[in-house]
């Protein structure tokens, strides 16, 4: 027996809500609330009730350790929208009652009219259990999956697979047996069933009050329909499709899984054929063929023997910068080549031509400025075998020429 | 007389590229796919693969190195878009993605040991330019600002990945 007042139940609640829905939170995990768990939430809160706890009945001894009573859960439950879902047997156990009562009423329409009049509301009390479980567990396997879908928690995918398939296999499948027009067992023809026996008695029966109650269960029966209709498109167009699609997922992840593990990409797995694109090399396609045989034509040559001339040759070689510093020294200078002949003289008495024209070559020096000369006289240069005839060339440092100017 | 867009069609498969059904010359190549495929077979000696969504050539001598890169980059994108929560499926098909995201994903993949052992995968520098590649072969398309999406013919890898599961059994 409760002492309190319902209105002060319902304050304690209020005054300790967030207490509460961490130990309803505890039970959801792991269907009971141990001894410790408990002291440890109350000591978080720094709060003393557990007294009040059990004598509002909100929570119950179970040997050592506590549970909701089944009114708090259920209600946490609801408000919460959080429904822990329940096995097709459990359903299935309110298919049964149906049944069984249907079955009773339909046998015993004749009998007692106050037995009648308490299997029908009986029925209604069951289908509208049903009714609950199905909404509440479409709702919850619907979060489950969505949420298994979008993988809040990082499971990996074996985990997940694993996962989906027991969602599918122990509750999606069986609740849309359950609710599948098509299938003669399943608790929705059964309702059916009974929504048309219903609409006949609520007009045929010979009792008013009888009557009434037919009349009462054949409007919720509508309703029914028409919720069960309503988790039955949630099935068939958002459930099953969600499902579908991580199975699919699945197939796919199981491929790269297998690829990628233990190296299999890299060992007996063929990738794909693709297409080797032909380019044109900047090089001859016989390159290599060709600088083998290039090379190769001198692997068997005779050794050559080069014999050096033993005697020595004085080489003339043009010192560039004694000329320069010498012409600078003598500038201007009238007639260019016959300084170059008599330069190259003092050094060397058999000049050739080839010394000569390296010496001319400093006439092509930027510091100078060459002129013609006026009296366009040729002047000429010879040594033991040839003669040049050439012109005669003043030449004068640039500075200078441009000082006359 | 020859298809229209026939000397594009030749050019862009004979460069190792997928036609795919975004291109337009697909249309060209389904209406005109027996003499395509004879085109092909008889010139070249290449055989022309056609799908429900791309075409594309393949020889006697095929690329293995650049497929199973491919192969493994797609495994990968794939895990860890999934680990995401996302559907990979549909982010293949749909989406756009930055080059950063990409690098992201491989950088904190828990497939690292197959990352390191692949060149075309182990850093910034080689992830980017195998996506180059892809870009190269019409399996992938640059859009603007680093984004790029997939083509259609992305689906040759991971199909290819999926078939393994089938195959065995």
């Amino acid at each position: 027996m409760i002492k309190s007042e319902p209105k002060s139940i319902l304050q304690f609640m209020a005054s300790h809500y967030d207490l509460l829905r961490d130990l309803f939170d505890i039970q959801v995990k792991n269907d009971i609330i141990t001894k410790e768990s408990l002291n440890i939430c109350l000591e978080n809160y720094d709060k003393n009730i557990r007294e009040q706890l059990t004598e509002y009945q909100i929570l119950v001894e179970q040997n050592d350790d506590f549970a909701f009573n089944e009114p708090y859960f259920v209600l946490f439950e609801f408000i919460h929208q959080k429904f822990k879902p329940l096995l097709p047997e459990e359903i299935e156990h309110f298919g049964q009652a149906i049944r069984t009562l249907f079955l009773k009423i339909k046998e015993g329409i004749n009998d007692d009219k106050n037995i009648l009049l308490e299997r029908i509301e009986a029925l209604s009390n069951q289908i509208k259990k049903f009714t609950n479980a199905v909404v509440n567990n479409t709702k919850s396997l619907l979060t489950e999956s969505k949420e298994l879908k979008a993988n809040n928690k990082k499971i990996d995918y074996q985990e997940k697979i694993h996962k989906a398939r027991y969602l599918i296999e122990n509750y999606i499948s069986p609740l849309n047996t359950i609710l599948d027009v098509n299938h003669s067992q399943s608790i929705y023809n059964e309702l059916l069933n009974v929504s048309q026996f219903t609409n006949v008695k609520r007009f045929d029966y010979i009792d008013e009050s009888i009557r009434r109650e037919f009349e009462k269960l054949y409007h919720l029966l509508r309703q029914v329909a028409k919720d069960l209709n309503l988790q039955s498109i949630i099935l068939t167009n958002e459930l099953l499709p969600l499902i579908e699609r991580i199975k699919t997922e699945s197939q796919y992840l199981r491929g790269f899984h297998h690829y990628l593990t233990n190296g299999n990409c890299y060992k007996d797995i063929e990738p794909p054929r693709i297409f080797v694109s032909s380019r044109d090399n900047i090089y001859n396609k016989f390159v290599y063929e060709n600088t083998k045989e290039y090379f190769e034509q001198f692997q068997n040559e005779e050794e050559i023997i080069v014999i050096e001339d033993s005697e020595q040759t004085n080489d003339w070689l043009f010192d560039k910068s004694k000329y320069k510093e010498s012409l600078n020294q003598n500038l201007p200078i009238d007639d260019f080549f016959k300084w170059c002949e008599s330069s190259i003289k003092e050094e060397n008495e058999d000049f050739s031509f080839d010394n000569f024209f390296m010496v001319t070559s400093l006439l092509f020096e930027e510091d100078y400025e060459v002129f013609v000369s006026k009296d366009s006289k040729n002047i000429s240069v010879s040594n033991e075998n040839s003669e040049l005839i050439m012109p005669k060339l003043t030449i004068k440092k640039q500075e200078d020429v441009s000082r006359e100017t | 007389m020859y298809p229209e867009k026939h000397k594009e069609i030749v050019t862009y498969l004979m460069e190792g590229k997928f036609i795919t059904i975004e291109d337009l010359s697909f249309e060209t190549i389904k209406k005109n796919e027996d003499f395509y495929i004879t085109f092909f077979e008889k010139s070249f000696g290449f055989e022309l693969i056609e799908n429900q969504d791309f075409y594309y050539l393949v020889s006697n001598e095929t690329n293995e190195n650049t497929s199973r890169d491919i192969c493994i980059f797609f495994s990968i994108l794939c895990y860890e878009l999934d680990k995401e929560g996302k559907n990979f499926l549909e982010e293949l098909n749909y989406s756009e993605f930055h080059i950063d995201e990409i690098i992201e994903y491989f950088k904190h993949s828990s497939w690292s040991d197959v990352i390191k052992a692949t060149n075309q995968l182990r850093n910034d520098e080689s992830l980017k330019r195998h996506i180059g590649t892809m870009v190269k072969r019409n399996i992938a398309v640059k859009q603007s600002n680093d984004r790029y999406s997939f083509t259609k013919a992305h689906k040759l890898f991971i199909d290819f990945a999926k078939d393994l599961i089938d195959k065995k059994g």
